[in-house]
């Protein structure tokens, strides 16, 4: 089987572990072993890091990329944070005076950076090494006739000169609709399809803000999709769906239920028949009712092992 | 305004010791305010707008300005730049000037904490969670392994971070 090296990240593992089980689920069952990297820590985060200091930023993402690199694997984060700020250390590493300051402070601590190790996300794992046609194999059931909003988040997308593994076009992302696809799903447009969820920095400098951006694109998809359900591989947008929705709602901003929202791997894992209390099993808004709907008996396709 | 050499040569150089090495590509045509989510959001001083303070020596007047920490750092703008500035960079340079000098709020101090403490920006015990999923109660993680964080501790220490007198 192949093998990836499984970096976390924080969110996922400290605040939705139901996405890291549906990793853990899911990866295996369609060939590709994931692999801890102990002792990974935060990517780091735009806010930390990277907002002082750049070579702290490379030292601190390498560390990480080295934990990898020592298990003679490749990386692949379900965060698109994670996958930015990852891919942008390794870029800002080909400046040879910058990897060999950076190489310094590492062997402080007795690692060594090499560049070894690829960054993918979760999603390019799934579409290219794995591939839609394989995930249509393994389905037990079928999600046919139900409706998928698609939110890919900013740091897949740009930019695009600095990432190995991408989309053809960052401005009409297709991988996210393509696994969603697979599921028998259908994932109508929506004219805001590639904008900024407002989670992130701009979240927590002024929220008002970043629930102004929000509602721009929920409204975009309610308007314009009526979906049964939005999902991402962003696990920032992710929280910022889950979350903000439900307050828009509270005070009077939108005038529909929170649509229930999801990791794309969590429908996924639903759909290949794994157990919704252990792959979805946290949110703010009540999920249920669709979580019910995707394993539904009608919508078996066939028993697989 | 009066315009000042010395200002506009100390602010340039600033900003490109800090990582914002394009930003005198920059035309002012704001490709980049066009299209960035910080701009439409309602923040005043990002991509085009920033860099034009910049470029007039205006570095010091803008150093409490808050809309860099709301800058997500999506990259829109250094794909579309037609002059190669990379405007995000330019955006982050100034950002790092502000961190250097203390000029973020507090609640930007709790992640560094976290961060030193933990390895993890955002921290929350994760125990109860994991084991409602049926997950191992610890994350292979910095936050449940003491030697990972005695090494991003070094790491930071090692770095103008460790000399910021927050931890």
């Amino acid at each position: 089987m192949d093998k990836i090296g499984l970096y976390l990240g924080c969110n996922i593992p400290l605040k939705a572990p139901d996405i890291e089980q549906s990793f853990r689920k899911i990866f295996p069952a369609l060939g590709v072993e994931p692999v801890d990297l102990q002792g990974a820590t935060c990517c780091p985060a735009w806010g930390t890091a990277p907002s002082f200091d750049m070579d702290t930023w490379c030292a601190v993402s390498c560390r990480n990329v080295v934990l990898a690199e020592q298990a003679n694997v490749d990386l692949m984060t379900g965060c698109n944070s994670c996958f930015g700020i990852l891919s942008e250390a390794k870029h800002y590493m080909e400046d040879e005076a910058r990897r060999k300051r950076v190489n310094e402070k590492l062997a402080a601590i007795d690692r060594e950076y090499k560049g070894s190790s690829e960054i993918y996300h979760v999603a390019h794992v799934l579409h290219k090494k794995i591939g839609v046609e394989k995930i249509r194999e393994n389905l037990k059931y079928s999600l046919d006739d139900l409706k998928i909003a698609v939110q890919t988040g900013c740091h897949t997308l740009w930019p695009s000169d600095v990432f190995t593994i991408k989309e053809d076009n960052p401005y009409q992302p297709t991988i996210l609709r393509e696994l969603c696809e697979a599921t028998g799903a259908s994932v109508p447009h929506y004219s805001r399809l590639e904008s900024c969820c407002g989670m992130g920095g701009m979240r927590s400098t002024d929220v008002e803000k970043s629930l102004g951006l929000f509602r721009d694109k929920l409204l975009s998809i309610k308007e314009e999709t009526d979906a049964d359900m939005i999902v991402t591989t962003c696990s920032s947008c992710f929280l910022q769906f889950d979350m903000s929705q439900p307050i828009l709602k509270e005070r009077g901003m939108i005038d529909f239920e929170p649509i229930p929202t999801f990791y794309y791997t969590q429908v996924l894992a639903m759909a290949m028949g794994f157990d919704p209390a252990q792959v979805a099993a946290i949110s703010q808004i009540d999920r249920s009712g669709v979580i019910k709907e995707i394993q539904n008996e009608k919508r078996l396709v066939k028993e697989v092992a | 305004m009066i315009i000042d050499q010395e200002k506009i040569n100390e602010a340039i150089r600033t900003i490109q010791e800090y990582g914002g090495h394009g930003i005198l590509n920059c035309v002012q045509c704001g490709a980049c305010s066009a299209i960035c989510p910080g701009v439409k959001a309602g923040f005043p001083l990002l991509c085009r707008n920033l860099i034009r303070h910049l470029l007039n020596g205006q570095l010091e007047e803008i150093i409490e300005d808050s809309s860099s920490w709301g800058c997500q750092a999506c990259n829109r703008c250094t794909e579309v730049c037609p002059q190669g500035v990379r405007p995000q960079e330019v955006v982050f340079a100034f950002r790092r000037y502000q961190g250097n000098q203390l000029a973020f709020s507090t609640s930007a101090v709790t992640s560094q904490m976290n961060l030193y403490e933990t390895g993890h920006a955002v921290y929350s015990d994760p125990k109860e969670l994991r084991k409602q999923v049926g997950l191992p109660e610890e994350t292979p993680t910095s936050a449940f392994d003491e030697k990972a964080r005695q090494e991003i501790q070094a790491l930071i220490n090692a770095g103008p971070m460790g000399e910021l007198g927050l931890f």
